[in-house]
């Protein structure tokens, strides 16, 4: 006899059909393909960061490929906040999966203008966590009080707000402090600080320098920063992100207190593997004699 | 991670064009139409096509186009060490029978290539090829010499007809038979030459240049809307099918911001 599983989740209000999302990154600002991920099985899209101003990124090269990961310095390119805007409204009238604007700003006041913009989407994202760009992203670890500020700033909306955390800094403070202002949820990890040097150039890879850790390496980072964070904050949903390549890591980290996951990375091998993890945590699920894939959040603390 | 070469060879094939030969530390392995991205230490990064293969030694043809280009025509010369990443991409489907290449300019460059792979295959192969002038001739010579058949134009009649590669490539698809066409050049003209093709039946494939980010499909920045194709990753090499229902196809591209901006004629 086959088992229905149920794979949905609530996630801070947001209906998903699975816990597999697209992070922020590498739709780059496209909705051919936040549709191609959306054939391919994804729960939700999160969209590129947008700032206020459009951006067009560090130079090449841009990413470095390594046995266990991806270096990756793009810099935040985007086309502004209003062409995202416009970009979400067209996504939102052909698209039936939620999505997630990502937000990158300096100030409360900053935010909220890009919000304003970007108010078609289903949830904010505050991108408090991007390693690669001066003044914006991961600098905002270092100051929990803007943070919270800016998560007030961006409740304004009425919508669903996540920060995305990085694995460097005081998270755990920082996810209090966010919480504290109304934050709905939690996204961690964001790639890792990193860089390359080449030995026989004898100098840095990243045209930007410093770059950002993702995939396979960063995955057992990413487990012990969502087991930590479910640990500290039981109710909060979080979506856990970093070396998610096939269920395995996908389960594991539902287990370690993640609602939902986000895959990035895992997609230069193509959009199929979204859909290889979503049937991979159905058998998983079923295999375990559960009916619901709800059963298992956070069920390593147990 | 970076596979280390050196230049061989640096050859002007005309006024801003320059043949890089390229000795690899080891085996590159690219199928026709493949990419690799090239890394000048300290300068940036390129998206180029393989123009050929020969055990460890590639050819490039690099015009002259921005920063990074414009570095390598003022100083990369013989023995100077520059980086390459790849294959890249997805390239031509070698066919048999009679093929005709259709190449403008610089876009030859994954035709060479092809028409090596063509040859190897058994099919006959008819060159088209369109230049801005006689001043071009080296540019247009490795396609010429593998192909059985060339024809050439230049668009001041310095050498061959007084035409482009789409006059040539009519003329030749009006006249007889082919199996398969095989475009590089200009979007526009690209588009003109998949039009021809598909109005006779013909299958037909394009490779297409766009700006390239990651190179690997994970950053969006070459994508063609509406079907969120990534041209260094579900490219470059496309069927014609699939380009006539790309609409940014010979329209419009992204700039470094993602813009969607009118693409350059």
């Amino acid at each position: 006899m086959v088992r229905l599983v149920d794979l949905r989740v609530e996630l801070a209000g947001l209906e998903l059909r699975n816990p597999v999302v697209v992070a922020s990154g590498p739709l780059g600002v496209s909705l051919g393909l936040m549709k191609r991920a959306e054939e391919a099985g994804a729960a939700a899209i999160t969209l590129k960061t947008a700032t206020l101003r459009p951006r067009e990124g560090h130079p090449n090269p841009v990413v470095y490929e390594l046995p266990y990961g991806l270096l990756n310095s793009m810099g935040l390119p985007n086309p502004g906040a209003e062409e995202m805007g416009r970009l979400i409204s067209e996504a939102k009238a052909v698209m039936r999966v939620p999505l997630i604007a990502s937000v990158a700003a300096q100030s409360p006041r900053e935010a909220e203008e890009v919000a304003e913009r970007l108010r078609g989407a289903d949830a904010l994202e505050l991108n408090a966590s991007c390693p690669h760009v001066r003044g914006l992203g991961a600098e905002l670890m270092d100051d929990p009080q803007l943070v919270a500020d800016i998560v007030s700033a961006l409740r304004s909306f009425g919508r669903p707000v996540f920060v995305k955390l990085s694995a460097h800094g005081d998270w755990i403070g920082v996810a209090s402090r966010a919480l504290g202002a109304g934050a709905s949820g939690l996204v961690a990890i964001n790639t890792l600080k990193a860089m390359a040097i080449d030995v026989r150039a004898k100098c840095p890879v990243l045209g930007g320098v410093y770059g950002g850790l993702s995939g396979p390496a960063i995955h057992p980072v990413a487990v012990r920063v969502v087991y930590e964070l479910h640990r500290e904050f039981p109710d909060v949903p979080i979506i856990g992100v970093g070396g998610v390549e096939t269920w395995v890591e996908a389960a594991e980290l539902i287990l370690a207190g993640a609602t939902a996951v986000g895959v990035a990375t895992a997609l230069r091998r193509g959009f199929h593997v979204i859909g290889e993890i979503v049937e991979g945590l159905r058998a998983y699920v079923a295999g375990e004699g559960l009916a619901s894939i709800r059963e298992l959040v956070g069920a390593a603390h147990r | 991670m970076y596979v280390g070469s050196e230049v061989l060879r640096a050859e002007p094939v005309g006024p801003d064009v320059v043949r890089y030969v390229l000795k690899l530390e080891r085996r590159l392995g690219s199928s026709p139409g493949q990419f690799v991205m090239v890394w000048v230490p300290r300068v940036g990064e390129v998206a180029l096509s393989v123009a050929r293969e020969e055990g460890r030694e590639i050819h490039l043809l690099v015009a002259r186009k921005g920063r990074v280009t414009g570095f390598m025509h003022d100083n990369v010369r013989e023995g100077w060490r520059l980086y390459v990443r790849g294959p890249l991409g997805r390239g031509f489907a070698v066919a048999k029978g009679t093929a005709l290449l259709v190449g403008g300019g610089v876009g030859v460059a994954p035709l060479i290539h092809l028409c090596a792979a063509l040859k190897g295959a058994g099919a006959r192969v008819v060159a088209a090829i369109g230049l801005r002038s006689a001043d071009y001739r080296a540019l247009a010579e490795d396609l010429a010499s593998c192909a059985d058949e060339a024809h050439v134009a230049t668009e001041d009649g310095s050498l061959g007809i007084r035409g482009t590669a789409v006059d040539v490539a009519e003329a030749l698809l009006s006249e007889r038979h082919f199996d398969f066409v095989y475009v590089c050049g200009k979007e526009a003209m690209m588009r003109q030459v998949i039009e021809l093709a598909m109005a006779r039946g013909v299958r037909v494939e394009a490779s297409l240049e766009r700006l390239v980010k990651c190179g690997i499909g994970v950053c969006g920045a070459c994508v063609l809307e509406p079907l969120g194709l990534r041209v260094c990753a579900d490219g470059p090499a496309f069927d014609g099918d699939t380009l006539t229902r790309a609409g940014d196809f010979g329209r419009w591209w992204h700039d470094a911001a993602g813009r969607r901006v009118p693409l350059q004629p």
